[in-house]
């Protein structure tokens, strides 16, 4: 993984650039662009193999992109969304744009909760998007049922609610990386 | 120190809100316009052809894993094969001296008759690529696409008999549907009769209808659905499945017959596309058209 960023220390600077502060947490740096596309291509690239045949396995691919939009919201957002779900439309020859919209939506919902949802960690966090992800995910299988002229069943609200239990899973994952991850942008300047 | 690109003093494009609405409404419209038309068509096909290069790098190591277990237990596979065969043989020896009898009898009838003769079959063997994740149809996605001459419409077919029909083609790949999808109809003869019917994807999982026959219908359990080419697409004489009940309901005056695919689509992984000659098939459209101006 490349360095992003200069050393904050300046070895021959003024005794003020040596003090550390008190709570490091608002300087912490953002994600790299290479661990956040390069996970998203992974997780997707793992989504193609034939393991989704079982309907109720919790969709990763949205998982991460949710994880993403919370902590790199610069990077990912509702385009980046879109353009995954449009993908795993083709992958599953279903009707194009149905993965888009449970995409699109549920990156929404994260993005309109990611000030709220930075006061409280991964396991309170799961509870305020569980709502989220079963909200997109049912628009998105009630408009497939409409427009399949057939309901498709109660695979989906499964796959959503592990989709759900799974949320603290990046957070830890994350936190094994030797450089903690921060909020993209969202500390003071 | 921030990244580039990561500091904003100011939002720069549309707000999120007009995103969302901008996306949502472009989501809503290409699901609808693919549910009734077909004219995403090419989109598609340029997303699976971005989407086949990383398709077969995530799926080599299967590949690799299942060409490494075939290799290994190939004496074993051979052996069992050829006593297979060596039954199967003897069993059709009979048969076949007889078909060959009746095929000469009926190519001298045909000619009598001044009927053309039929003519075999141009195909191409194709193998199960992956199997999509779609709750609402039952497609397979092959490894040949329209390099190897596939194009929609043409019929799959196993040693059973019909598997279903192409129904895409990328230049890679192509997705076929399966008898028991929804969206497959076929012309079908009984073959104890000759009755002609047609036999659509069933709403009950894995099995077939044979709708709207009138209630005294001379259709029984065990008898055997073959095409009866009628539509060009699908070849004459291909088995197709079997019945396995009439339902008669005296409310409507209808019946319909529930039929098991012969076709065995989960069992095997590779198949032989006919390459019937999809141009001189009328399109449905075409057909409309032709109604309204009668």
């Amino acid at each position: 993984m490349p360095s992003t960023s200069n050393s904050n220390r300046h070895p021959g600077g003024s005794s003020l650039m040596d003090l550390q502060p008190v709570d490091a947490g608002a300087f912490r740096r953002a994600a790299s662009g290479w661990l956040v596309w390069g996970s998203l291509v992974l997780v997707w690239m793992a989504s193609l193999l034939p393991w989704r045949l079982w309907q109720p396995v919790p969709d990763v691919l949205l998982l991460l992109l949710l994880y993403w939009c919370l902590n790199a919201p610069a990077r990912v957002g509702l385009t980046t969304a879109f353009v995954f779900g449009l993908l795993m439309d083709v992958q599953d020859a279903g009707l194009l744009g149905l993965h888009a919209l449970c995409y699109v939506l549920a990156a929404y919902g994260v993005l309109r909760l990611s000030h709220r949802l930075r006061h409280f960690n991964a396991w309170l966090q799961t509870f305020q998007v569980f709502p989220v992800i079963v909200a997109a995910c049912m628009l998105s299988s009630l408009l497939g049922a409409w427009l399949n002229g057939a309901w498709e069943g109660w695979e989906w609200l499964w796959s959503a609610l592990f989709t759900g239990a799974l949320w603290p899973l990046p957070d830890i994952l994350m936190s094994l990386h030797p450089r903690r991850l921060g909020g993209d942008g969202a500390g003071p300047v | 120190m921030r990244e580039p690109g990561t500091l904003r003093l100011f939002k720069r494009g549309p707000s999120i809100e007009v995103r969302l609405v901008m996306l949502l409404v472009l989501c809503l419209g290409m699901a609808v316009t693919d549910a009734h038309w077909s004219v995403l068509g090419p989109v598609r096909s340029a997303l699976s052809m971005v989407l086949y290069p990383f398709q077969r790098v995530v799926l080599a190591p299967r590949d690799a894993l299942e060409y490494f277990d075939s290799w290994s237990q190939a004496a074993a596979l051979a052996r069992d094969e050829q006593e297979a065969l060596r039954r199967q043989r003897i069993e059709m020896a009979q048969l076949s001296t007889h078909a060959a009898q009746l095929a000469a009898e009926n190519e001298q009838l045909r000619r009598l008759l001044n009927v053309s003769e039929s003519i075999a079959q141009q195909s191409v063997a194709v193998e199960v690529f992956y199997v999509p994740s779609n709750a609402f149809s039952h497609r397979l996605i092959f490894n040949k696409g329209s390099r190897a001459g596939i194009a929609p419409g043409m019929p799959v077919i196993d040693e059973g008999g019909v598997v279903g029909q192409i129904v895409r083609v990328t230049p890679f790949t192509s997705e076929a549907a399966l008898l028991i999808d929804d969206q497959v109809s076929i012309p079908v003869q009984v073959l104890r009769n000759g009755l002609r019917l047609i036999a659509f994807g069933g709403n009950e999982v894995g099995k077939l209808e044979v709708r709207y026959l009138s209630a005294n219908v001379d259709v029984r359990p065990g008898d055997v659905l073959v095409t009866s080419g009628i539509g060009g697409l699908f070849p004459a004489g291909l088995s197709v499945g079997r019945v396995e009940k009439v339902d008669r309901d005296p409310g409507t005056g209808f019946a319909m017959a529930i039929a098991e695919p012969l076709s065995h689509p989960e069992r095997y992984r590779h198949f032989l596309v006919l390459r019937v000659d999809v141009a001189d098939v009328p399109r449905p459209e075409e057909i409309e058209h032709a109604l309204d101006e009668q």
